[in-house]
């Protein structure tokens, strides 16, 4: 079966199939009508590179997808043991809401890799300030343009790239660091325990926007300054989380073995216990990145955020308010872009919790 | 249980105080003080020494910091640079007004909440329960100053000037200007009539996430042998759910409460700003962009102070309502 | 404590706060815990009003609101006066001034009722008004003149605008009250002797006379219970929310008697878009500087009216001619002809401002309109400026290089949080960029940005986009004058003989007819010197509710007819 997406249609499963078919003939649309970008995009920066590979990726994993749903439903079943993670995967797909939400999550992701090829405009390239500014949406600009005759559309599209980095970027960090915090306070226990929970109280009652402020006052605002501070600011929770989770998880048989068996405590934490307290932490991480974008958006009011000429949402919408009455293009785009998003981090999210709660699947 | 509080209460002095101290270093060594901001020709170099003396700004840094920590211990907390006054008559003018937004909200996010989450958790995966999921996490995934905006848009603009609704909500401020003339009748409504959009703008994205413990918690607890009881002994479902499984599904909801009070008071900075509210996170705000360091210590203070009593109020609730909760 | 006792209790605790939130009175909670010299002064001056009768003519009534982002952090305490709109509130609404400007801008009679030089233009004496009082119910006298003269000169006070006072004798012996009503100054020569008197609302002797100077800066009378002389009476002050003002029923006949509006209420809305719909919903009737965009709504809205008036402040982008890159005045001046300032003026402010070629604004007597060369937008003459002066894009990567080498990159800082500077910036680069010059735009928070260009060991800036608000008086000399290069204006570091000259002879001249022709010479060596671009002379905006009757803006602030604002009957 060549066509994907048509199996599925065939089998019943009638969502996901449509969906995979829209996305091949986009895919192949794009391909169709931008071929000189294309062409050009073979030869061009890292950037546009990324794109072409993304795309490619994703028409290969398309194919690959349709192939394996025009076999028979028992060849179908990959799964090699019913692990933890494959129960976890069949509850979740049980949720359509979630999974509808997760496909809008890797689309928007998609988008963003893709952007090079697909933007219309370049997101920083001013037109004519005269006669092109806060132009209504049109058929030329699909979204309308904004105080410099820039391209709402594209820097939407741009925009995606900068505001989910930041939102992965970010997690990353304070997940990182909080995984390993937490496994080690709650592994190690005793005076260790103590040392680190004090400094998590205090992180928490220190208050972000000083620390932002000042930073920045010392440093120039960059976008990198700003996802530390987010990453280097939010550890905490994960730490408690994991810390809870660890606690209940070494008085269990297997770490009490490993013990026995005089395991080096790096070891134990790296190899038994982190992995054992890995779900609740990607549930944390899903619905942070989603929390991450939203809070960007908050410290750009403040004028805090990413600074332009590069766009992320929240400076979008920020930076557009004051148009809200003449131009509501300008901030309402971005802004329905972060509740999309954000709302399916979190949607998916919670069917990530459900799933992976083995006592909600009952 | 008094003795753990306290013993937690005394380990809370330290962090507060280092927090205090890295907050004053931070802003001493920020580039410019608060004298730097008065740019005009006008200004003598002459002059502008001189009101850095008058301020103690002439000060080697650790002087500046052992006053500011004697005055701080005093519980006075010195003069503001920018606003000429003592931060504590601005404290006690503006804290107020914060006490009353959050409070509110925080009622207005915690009954909506909780009512939503049991009517989820009641329809457990029915239509009503993703539709309110979804609708809940809508208002959640928004940034806050948006959802304010669009408030004013409909609730205060849209109702008032385009459709002509009966009811419309002023955009800012506490009171009308003619507050001090009304009865006590209209003062109240007048208040209630200000608080409704910067209360509700807070509440709806708190009460979003209330709503989403309160459903598990009470879907965990229906399903508890207890709650069967109770359904098989023939009582009805209004009864089952209010008298026998609601108490106990509250149960993780309270600790909430105390994590969210200092959430409050640093997280309304923005809606303060769109509703013109004089609260402590723009008076915070504004003193850290002016290097008014005064206010800054004193608002961070009270902010670590208040994160500290929220976590103890969060475990004594804890404690109350579950019994099975000791601390030694 | 059993559990539900527990609960009714915690919910018992939250309603009374929130009630005592609520239903407590705002007047009586902030008077509880006024200071004790509010305690004692507010009595008196309720004391001292109540036996005046209130006007009952139609068009005495109502109350005004003004709505606008920000505070005034100085006050009504015009000894420590530092931002414009507390300066305004001084000299307009709630004290006096000697002297005020005229619809001409020249000086005209307000508290002094005269004044006169003697022979020697050495001694300036004021007659004062006999039938002002403090809204306390004492006079104003020459005793009050004098206090704040010898406070403004007191070096503890660390008066912000000392240098009003450069050409008077200062402190106790500069100053000599004759009688109450009469007070002498002995001065040097200066081309506006009276400025100071129009800029500095007089401040009352009886109250502060016994504050150390060095305390005046958080004396209670800044903005918990000011006591004036003006048009109107302080009522009420809560930070960051309102300042409320009602009648002087006692303000003087001669001076067109008491203000016709019953109350005046300054409103402090951080956020634009809600200040907006506070004017279109009528909660304000004045909407001081909405954004150029936002000018659409208010014209299209029937009972709201937009006003466009005349401002004396000015946005540059301030060069650094220490850098290797602009130290050529060729240079600057390329980069002037590159950029499209009718154009920024068109996308920044919608047109609404004039492009401006030098600091004097175009209401200044001494404005030169015309120009031989004001140095408008041509690109050409800017390349071959650029060629000329050794810069040319040799290596073809689209930046022109210099004599040495280096290459025409530099970086334009503007301060955190204001859009207008960040368009600006944004728009430089986009203009500049064909020119071959490369132009990256660099937020720096205000006041690490202060710090970086004012510090004089520091000038961490190639190019920097920022404004000027100048006095009536105006003097570039410490912005130019070769003296001020290392003094923290001296931004540029540009030394020019020629413009040094003319600003210290421009101090000194006193009559406009010997004036102008130097005011002349003087724009244009700044338009061949280029120190800054000067980018445009602002006209602020202001939104208006129709109902409002008889404001006047001009020049001279929002403020200056605020006793003529009115109100008619049928819409108070």
């Amino acid at each position: 079966m060549l066509l994907p997406g048509l199996p599925a249609i065939l089998g019943g499963r009638v969502a996901a199939g449509s969906a995979a078919l829209l996305l091949w003939i986009a895919l192949l649309a794009t391909a169709f009508l931008g071929w000189e970008r294309f062409l050009r995009a073979l030869s061009g920066t890292w950037d546009e590179r990324l794109a072409l590979a993304t795309w490619a990726l994703a028409i290969l994993l398309l194919a690959a997808w349709s192939r394996r749903e025009g076999r028979p439903e028992r060849a179908r079943r990959a799964w090699p043991a019913r692990t933890q993670w494959a129960l976890a995967w069949e509850a979740f797909r049980k949720n359509r809401l979630a999974v509808a939400a997760a496909a809008v999550v890797v689309l928007a992701y998609l988008l963003a890799l893709l952007t090079p090829l697909l933007a219309p405009f370049d997101p920083a390239l001013q037109g004519e300030l005269t006669t092109e500014r806060l132009l209504p949406p049109s058929s030329r600009h699909p979204l309308g343009t904004d105080q410099f005759a820039r391209d709402v559309l594209s820097r939407v599209l741009y925009g995606a790239r900068i505001s989910m980095t930041i939102g992965f970027v970010a997690m990353s960090i304070s997940m990182t660091i909080g995984t390993l915090l937490g496994a080690v306070s709650g592994f190690a226990g005793g005076r260790v325990d103590t040392v680190i929970m004090r400094v998590v109280d205090m992180v928490l009652s220190f208050p972000r926007l000083v620390l932002l402020i000042a930073i920045i006052a010392f440093f120039e605002p960059s976008i990198f300054l700003i996802v530390a501070v987010l990453g280097l600011t939010q550890w905490p929770h994960p730490t408690r989380l994991v810390r809870g989770e660890v606690l209940s998880i070494r008085e269990r048989e297997f770490i009490q073995a490993g013990r026995a068996l005089g395991l080096s405590g790096a070891r134990m934490v790296l190899r038994h216990v982190v992995p054992n307290a890995l779900a609740p932490v990607i549930v944390a991480a899903t619905l942070g990145i989603g929390d991450t974008i939203v809070l960007e958006a908050g410290l750009s009011f403040l004028g805090l955020g990413v600074q332009p000429p590069t766009p992320s949402w929240g400076t979008m919408v920020a930076d557009g308010r004051d148009n809200l009455f003449g131009a509501w293009w300008i901030s309402t785009f971005p802004g329905l872009a972060i509740v999309l998003v954000v709302l399916s981090f979190n949607i998916a999210g919670d069917g990530l919790r459900d799933a992976l709660d083995p006592r909600s699947r009952r | 249980m008094t003795v753990f509080l306290l013993r937690r209460l005394v380990q809370a002095v330290p962090i507060v105080l280092g927090i205090a101290t890295l907050v004053f270093f931070l802003l001493a060594l920020a580039p410019g003080d608060a004298v730097s901001f008065l740019v005009s020709p006008n200004i003598t170099p002459e002059a502008l020494e001189q009101i850095r003396r008058n301020m103690g700004l002439d000060q080697p840094v650790h002087i500046r910091y052992l006053r500011w920590m004697g005055s701080m211990l005093t519980g006075d907390f010195g003069i503001s640079l920018t606003r000429n006054e003592p931060v504590r008559d601005i404290i006690l003018a503006i804290l107020p007004n914060t006490l009353t937004l959050s409070l509110s909200a925080i009622l207005l996010a915690f009954a909506g909440g909780i009512l939503i989450g049991v009517f989820q958790a009641v329809r457990h995966n029915r239509l009503a329960d993703s539709a309110l999921s979804v609708i809940g996490l809508f208002f959640y995934s928004m940034p806050s100053f948006w959802l304010a905006l669009m408030l004013i848009l409909v609730f205060s603009l849209g109702a008032r000037n385009l459709w002509e609704w009966p009811i419309w909500f002023p955009a800012s401020g506490m009171t009308s200007v003619d507050y001090p003339f009304m009865s006590p009748g209209e003062q109240i409504r007048d208040r209630l009539a200000h608080l409704v959009l910067p209360s509700l703008s807070l509440a709806l994205v708190l009460a979003a996430g209330i709503a989403r413990y309160m459903r598990a918690s009470m879907l965990e607890v229906i399903r508890q042998d207890y709650v069967r009881t109770a359904r098989s002994k023939g009582l009805s479902e209004f009864r089952v759910i209010a008298r026998h499984a609601l108490p106990n599904g509250l149960i993780p909801i309270v600790t909430l409460l105390g994590l969210y009070l200092p959430t409050f008071f640093s997280g309304a900075v923005l809606i303060e700003t769109v509703f013109a509210w004089p609260g402590m996170g723009r008076l915070v705000v504004d003193a850290i962009f002016q290097r008014d360091y005064p206010v800054v210590m004193a608002g961070t203070f009270i902010f670590a102070v208040l994160v500290v009593i929220g976590n103890l109020v969060a475990d004594a609730l804890y404690a109350i309502v579950d019994p099975r909760i000791r601390y030694e | 404590m059993t559990r539900r006792t527990e609960t009714l209790f915690l919910s018992a605790a939250l309603a009374a706060t929130v009630s005592g939130c609520l239903g407590g009175d705002a007047a009586s909670r902030t008077a509880a815990n006024l200071p004790p010299f509010c305690q004692e002064v507010l009595p008196r001056v309720e004391a001292f009003l109540a036996g005046f009768a209130h006007p009952e003519e139609p068009r005495f009534g109502g109350t005004a609101i003004v709505g606008t982002i920000g505070e005034m952090p100085s006050g009504m305490n015009a000894l420590v006066s530092t931002d414009y709109t507390a300066s305004q509130h001084q000299t307009f609404v709630h004290l006096m001034t000697l002297v005020r400007l005229d619809e001409n801008f020249e000086p005209a009679p307000y508290l002094a009722e005269s004044w006169e030089f003697d022979e020697a233009a050495e001694t300036l004496t004021f007659r004062l008004r006999d039938d002002v009082y403090w809204h306390d119910g004492t006079p104003t006298t020459a005793d009050d003149v004098a206090f704040t003269f010898a406070r403004a000169t007191h070096p503890e006070t660390g008066f912000p605008n000392a240098a009003f006072w450069a050409h008077y004798a200062g402190g106790e012996a500069g100053v000599r009250v004759i009688d109450a009503r009469t007070v002498e100054f002995s001065v040097a020569p200066h081309a506006e002797y009276l400025d100071s008197w129009r800029s500095t609302a007089i401040m009352p002797a009886h109250l502060l006379g016994e504050v150390p100077p060095a305390e005046l800066r958080q004396h209670p009378f800044g903005s918990r219970c000011p006591v004036g002389n003006g048009p109107f009476v302080f009522e009420s002050h809560q930070a960051d929310a309102s300042w409320s003002f009602r009648r002087n029923p006692a303000f003087p006949e001669g001076l067109g008697g008491p203000p016709y509006l019953e109350r005046y209420v300054y409103r402090i809305i951080p956020e634009q878009t809600t200040l907006l719909t506070e004017l279109l919903t009528e909660s304000i009737d004045f909407y001081l500087s909405p954004g150029p965009d936002q000018v659409p709504q208010i014209e299209d809205a029937p009972h709201l009216g937009l006003r466009v008036f005349p401002f004396r402040g000015y946005d540059i982008v301030a060069w650094n001619s220490r850098r290797p890159q602009l130290a050529d005045a060729r240079v600057r001046r390329a980069i002037t002809l590159g950029i499209d300032r009718g154009e920024i003026l068109q996308a920044i402010r919608r047109g609404h401002g004039t492009v401006a070629n030098a600091g004097v604004p175009p209401f200044h007597w001494g404005y030169l309109a015309e120009t031989a060369d004001s140095l408008s937008h041509d690109p050409e003459r800017a390349a071959a400026l650029l060629e000329q002066a050794g810069w040319s894009d040799r290596d073809g990567d689209g930046v022109r290089e210099g004599p040495a080498g280096e290459r025409l990159e530099l970086t334009v800082k503007y301060n955190l949080g204001n859009q207008q500077r960040e368009d600006i910036a944004q728009i430089l680069q986009a203009q500049l960029d064909p020119l071959g010059v490369s132009v990256t735009p660099q937020v720096v928070e205000w006041g690490t940005l202060l710090n970086q260009i004012n510090t004089p060991e520091l000038r961490d800036f190639d190019g920097v986009v920022i404004g000027w608000v100048p006095e009536f008086r105006v003097d570039d000399r410490d912005l130019f004058h070769s003296e001020e290069v290392d003094q923290p204006y001296g931004w540029a570091g540009t030394a020019d003989p020629e413009i040094d000259r003319l600003v210290d002879t421009l101090r000194v001249v006193m009559t406009r007819e010997e004036a102008v022709p130097l005011w002349h010479e003087l724009q244009y060596r700044i338009l061949e010197v280029q120190p800054y671009t000067y980018l445009y002379h602002v006209e602020r905006l202001a939104g208006l509710n129709r109902r409002l009757e008889g404001v006047r803006l001009d020049a001279r602030g929002e403020w200056v007819g605020i006793r003529e604002w009115w109100i008619p009957a049928d819409l108070r």
